[in-house]
């Protein structure tokens, strides 16, 4: 008895404990319960957005009185007309549309090689060369790396004073559409590796061997085999920079001068520099609803890609 | 082993045929040690050779040399006269099911089989034909538009098959494909493998570590252990004569019997000291290699052995022992003894009664006689 | 008490006269008013929170006011670098609420700041006792009492770099159409103190603001072909620090930062004129009574000379208390306006005017110059 008691190890007694108390704490009939417990964060989380976004299209049916500086007490469509109307933001609204579909396909045509190369190259050091590389600017973040494009790309940066030794004149590489487009490619480069690489990592290497076996060279074989089989990977990345693009504040209102605003600039604009409440609410819902709306679009055309978490679209 | 390249060609009775595949001297060495290490044998055309080995013998290493994954560090490797070197496997002209099929989970079944097809420009208007011949060759008529996903793994099989054989390549290589598969699947898939392979006369080589697969489709078997080819031959041979240690013991179910040479008889027999037993057997290895007093050990398959109650059944044998039975275990066709045996200091032998019907079954911890003639020994040296 | 706008209850206004009582007291005897503890001071909290512009700003600010102000009372200062545009629906939201503001004293455009009196988020200031040594400037335009109390006045200057100017300083806004500007000119990226020089620059007049500002529009429009940087205060510096830009309209603040790093800047008041406006002080509603007290000490001590002295000199701009000293490279500078005729080229417009019409300018000018 005494030998046996022993041998049931301390671990065990206390696991034994805890799981006495938490039988108290949850009962078993609870059990059905547990799984909606665990969700209850993300539904609290959710709701708090919904609730935000309640308050937002309240406040975007009022407009705002500049006598008081209060929006007012009656309901118009007048932000909405604005909105639609206004030729700064449709401008904006282009731009950011246009803008973030171009980044997107960048990002993605340079991506894949980085994510390809990282995924199955034999040389340990390689891959981890790779891996550091692509979350070191995770730990930057985007406003110092687009200063250090400022400091690179300025008039009296790297890349002019280079220029300068071979003869060619400074000239303006900031503070236009190319430089917003190339800081954005840059910052969301790393997500794009990062959602395309599991992509890849689940096709066997073998596939492609296979493919190769079977008389495809590697055009072909990257055409008709990788490719497709990477899409989910295309279809989370692209989904991924295309919103982050689509929404960013931060790489347009530094590296654009001031002239090449995105619309969250628009948005940052009415909420804190008119303090136009019910016309910042307008135009964030209106992203809101465009986003979704392109969001919805690539699901339906091309499947939820690896958001989907592998569930085959049958 | 010239002759046992003759008999295979013979037994096939398609006289001498011209060697499809010749490995010279094929060394493979990472970081200094050797997958595969002077590795020679020819291959004549519509043979089936399975290249048989533990995981780490360097079987798969040489394959995918042959398929083309890989350069030899040096040698050289002749597909149909041609030294294929350097030649990428898209320019070889080699069919491969691969160990995970690596079949294409966005075609369906027809698309696989008609991938190769497309990738080596072959007229569009003829692919479908051919593509429903190969399916219908292995039995999948009629399911070209399932998806991978939606074919069971025996079907999937069927496919990579189909898949790798319809362009018709000069040599089919098997990458240990049946590995994953249930026992009953494997084993019917390994005679769909050999009818197959008969009906199109394909030169095929088989890499596996399934020695009953190997013994069962094989016109011929390369054994490989450590990075070296063992032994080259027919599977009869194979099993009636391995060539060494290491071939006896992993084809088959064998016992090792320890001891010092004492003599060299007529008719090859070599007679052996264990502590102060005389055992029997026939040479296995060169005679030189089992001189007086030079360590030996006797191999003897599991199934050569007759076990008896009584002394008296097995007169006529030329080794008699007793021994106690330590175990007994009942696997259906057949019961698997395990005997210590105080005749040869408590060694523990297998031995299998394969008339599980008509004998009682011995329980552990009864007497028993064991006894096997002199030919059932192969002696070898070491 | 100039009947304040903005109803107080009963306690407070209590509190606000013993408060200028102790003042009235105090002020007799320490130039700062506060140095002396009386029994009826209410208790002292432990720190006040100011907002303020980071930079040189902040730096002046802290030498001028905060450093005194704590070493007289022994209440720390801490100063909130958030950017005023968002500090405002933050204090707005605070008093919507009924919550305690996130700051205790905001250091404001007038512009911004009488957007928040209109909206009724303000202390009045009309009792603090410093008022009365102080100039018209101090007193915003067009709204009830004190609100806000303006501390300082400033120019937006056209700042530039006599390199790239080898005729001599520019005369008129018009000289910044010269295609060779082309991408070296900056602006505030709301326009903020170049709509109404560009008025006139556009042959309109002053009067017809807001009523008719086409011309206005007219000549932004031309300087949009010459694809200017648009920006905030720091960026000014920063541009000509690195040598983006020639020529700004900017707060000439920005232009002697520039200019104290050793780099060769000018500014002058063109032709046309340049905008003159005032910065502030005002309190959120919503506060502890005794930290309401004692914010209001603070403005008021930011209103003596002692304080403005130092305070302004880091700024290099002009202050509401008569006879300070200014800087001395600042003497006679078109940018710290001191006399009459200094003033006749500087354009004033009503707080309220801005303030109703900010909004619409905005977006005018960023439509033309985001198109």
């Amino acid at each position: 008895m005494k030998a046996a008691r022993t041998a049931y190890p301390i671990r065990w007694r206390v696991m034994d404990a805890l799981e006495a108390v938490a039988g108290i704490l949850w009962p078993r009939f609870f059990r059905a319960g547990t799984p909606y417990l665990m969700l209850a964060p993300a539904i609290l989380l959710v709701g708090l957005l919904v609730l935000g976004l309640w308050q937002m299209a309240d406040a975007s049916f009022r407009t705002l009185d500049t006598n008081t500086f209060l929006l007012s007490e009656d309901y118009s469509l007048a932000n909405y007309k604005r909105a639609v109307t206004e030729s700064l933001f449709i401008t904006v609204a282009g731009r950011s549309l246009v803008g973030s579909i171009i980044v997107t396909v960048l990002t993605l045509v340079i991506s894949f090689p980085y994510a390809y190369v990282m995924v199955r190259t034999p040389s340990a050091t390689l891959r981890k060369f790779l891996l550091i590389a692509l979350f070191l600017p995770f730990f930057i973040g985007q406003v110092v790396r687009a200063y250090g494009w400022l400091i690179i790309l300025g008039n009296q940066g790297m890349v002019n004073e280079a220029f300068g030794l071979i003869g060619i004149a400074p000239m303006r590489l900031l503070y236009n559409y190319p430089a917003v487009l190339f800081g954005l490619v840059q910052y969301m480069m790393p997500f794009a590796v990062l959602m395309l690489a599991p992509a890849l990592t689940a096709i066997p290497e073998e596939i492609e061997a296979a493919a190769g076996s079977l008389g495809a060279d590697w055009v072909r074989t990257f055409r008709h085999v990788v490719l497709p089989m990477a899409r989910p990977g295309f279809v989370g990345a692209g989904l991924v920079v295309l919103t982050l693009s689509l929404t960013d504040f931060a790489i347009p209102a530094m590296l654009g001068g001031g002239s090449q605003d995105f619309i969250a600039n628009a948005i940052y604009d009415q909420f804190f520099r008119t303090s136009d409440q019910g016309l910042g609410a307008t135009l964030a819902l209106l992203l809101v609803a465009v986003g979704s709306l392109l969001v919805g679009l690539v699901f339906t055309l091309f499947g939820a890609g690896t958001l989907a978490m592998g569930r085959v679209k049958a | 082993m010239p002759d046992a390249a003759n008999a295979a060609t013979a037994r096939d009775g398609r006289g001498e045929a011209p060697i499809a595949v010749s490995v010279r001297h094929v060394n493979m060495v990472y970081n200094g040690q050797h997958a595969v290490k002077d590795a020679s044998f020819d291959l004549p055309k519509g043979n089936f050779l399975t290249i048989l080995g533990p995981s780490g013998s360097g079987k798969t290493t040489l394959l995918r040399m042959i398929a083309g994954f890989g350069a030899p560090t040096s040698g050289n490797i002749v597909i149909n006269g041609r030294a294929v070197g350097a030649v990428p496997p898209h320019r070889r002209s080699i069919g491969m099911v691969f160990q995970k099929l690596a079949l294409f989970p966005h075609m369906t079944a027809a698309e696989n089989v008609a991938f190769p097809l497309k990738m080596r420009r072959r007229d569009a208007r003829t692919i479908p034909d051919k593509v429903e011949r190969y399916l219908n060759l292995v039995r999948l008529g009629g399911l070209g538009d399932r998806r991978i996903h939606q074919l069971s793994g025996g079907q999937q099989q069927r496919v990579a098959i189909a898949r790798a054989l319809v362009f018709e390549p000069d040599l089919l290589l098997l990458d240990e494909p049946l590995a994953a598969l249930d026992r009953k699947l494997r084993e019917e898939m390994q005679l769909e493998f050999r009818r197959i392979q008969r009906e199109l006369g394909v030169t095929t080589i088989n890499v596996t570590h399934d020695q009953r697969e190997a013994l069962v489709v094989s016109d011929e078997i390369i054994v490989m252990d450590k990075g070296e080819i063992q032994q080259k031959a027919q599977p009869t041979e194979t099993y009636r004569q391995p060539n060494n240690p290491f071939v006896a013991n992993f084809i088959g179910v064998t016992n090792f019997l320890q001891g010092k040479a004492l003599s060299f008889e007529a008719e090859g027999e070599v007679r052996f000291l264990h502590g102060d037993v005389v055992l029997r057997g026939r040479a296995g290895s060169a005679a030189a290699s089992l001189g007086n007093g030079r360590e030996v050990r006797g191999a003897l398959r599991a199934e050569q052995i007759r076990i008896a109650a009584e002394e008296a059944a097995l007169t006529g044998l030329d080794t008699v022992v007793s021994g106690e039975v330590e175990d007994a275990i009942f696997e259906g066709e057949r019961v698997v003894y395990e005997i210590s045996v105080p005749a040869l200091d408590g060694a523990i032998l297998r031995v299998f009664d394969h008339d599980v019907v008509g004998h009682t079954q011995f329980e552990a911890g009864r007497r028993v006689f064991l006894g096997w003639t002199v030919k059932d020994v192969l002696v070898f040296a070491g | 008490m100039n009947g304040p706008k903005f109803p107080l209850n009963d306690l407070t206004r209590r509190r606000l006269l013993q408060g200028a009582a102790a003042l009235g007291g105090a002020a007799g005897l320490s130039t700062l008013g506060v140095s002396r503890a009386f029994a009826q001071e209410p208790e002292k909290p432990a720190e006040l929170i100011v907002r303020a512009w980071g930079g040189s700003w902040v730096d002046s600010l802290k030498a001028g006011v905060s450093d005194p102000f704590t070493k007289a009372t022994g209440i720390a200062i801490r100063h909130d670098l958030t950017e005023d545009n968002e500090i405002q629906p933050k204090v707005w939201a605070a008093v919507a609420q009924k919550r305690v503001p996130p700051i205790h004293i905001n250091w404001d455009t007038t512009t911004n700041a009488t957007k928040s009196a209109l909206r009724g988020v303000t202390e009045d200031l009309s009792d603090l006792p410093n008022l009365k040594n102080t100039t018209d400037l101090s007193k915003p335009v067009g709204l009830d009492g004190y609100p806000i109390v303006n501390t300082y006045g400033y120019v937006y200057v056209l700042a530039y770099r006599p390199e790239a100017f080898p005729n001599g300083a520019p005369k008129s806004w018009k000289d910044l159409l010269d295609p060779k500007f082309k991408g070296r000119i900056a602006l505030y990226n709301d326009g903020i103190g170049f709509h109404f020089p560009a008025q006139v620059a556009g042959g309109g007049k002053l009067e017809d603001i807001p009523g008719n500002m086409q011309p206005a529009w007219d000549f932004v429009a031309k300087m949009k072909e010459q694809s200017p940087l648009l920006g905030e205060d720091p960026d000014f510096t920063t541009w000509f620090q690195k040598g983006e830009i020639d020529a700004a309209c900017t707060i000439s603040t920005n232009a002697r930062e520039a200019r104290k790093a050793g780099l060769d800047i000018k500014w002058v008041v063109p032709e046309e004129g340049a905008k003159y406006d005032t910065d502030g002080l005002w309190i959120p509603k919503g506060l502890p009574e005794n930290e309401l007290y004692w914010a209001k000490q603070y403005i008021d001590f930011a209103i003596s000379k002692d304080a403005q002295q130092v305070w302004l000199d880091g700024l290099g701009l002009p202050g509401v208390v008569p006879g300070l000293t200014p800087p001395a490279d600042l003497v006679g500078d078109p940018s710290y306006p001191t006399t009459e005729e200094e003033f006749k080229h500087l354009i004033r417009i009503s707080a309220k005017v801005q303030v109703e019409n900010e909004s619409e300018w905005f977006s005018k000018f960023k439509a033309i110059m985001q198109g």
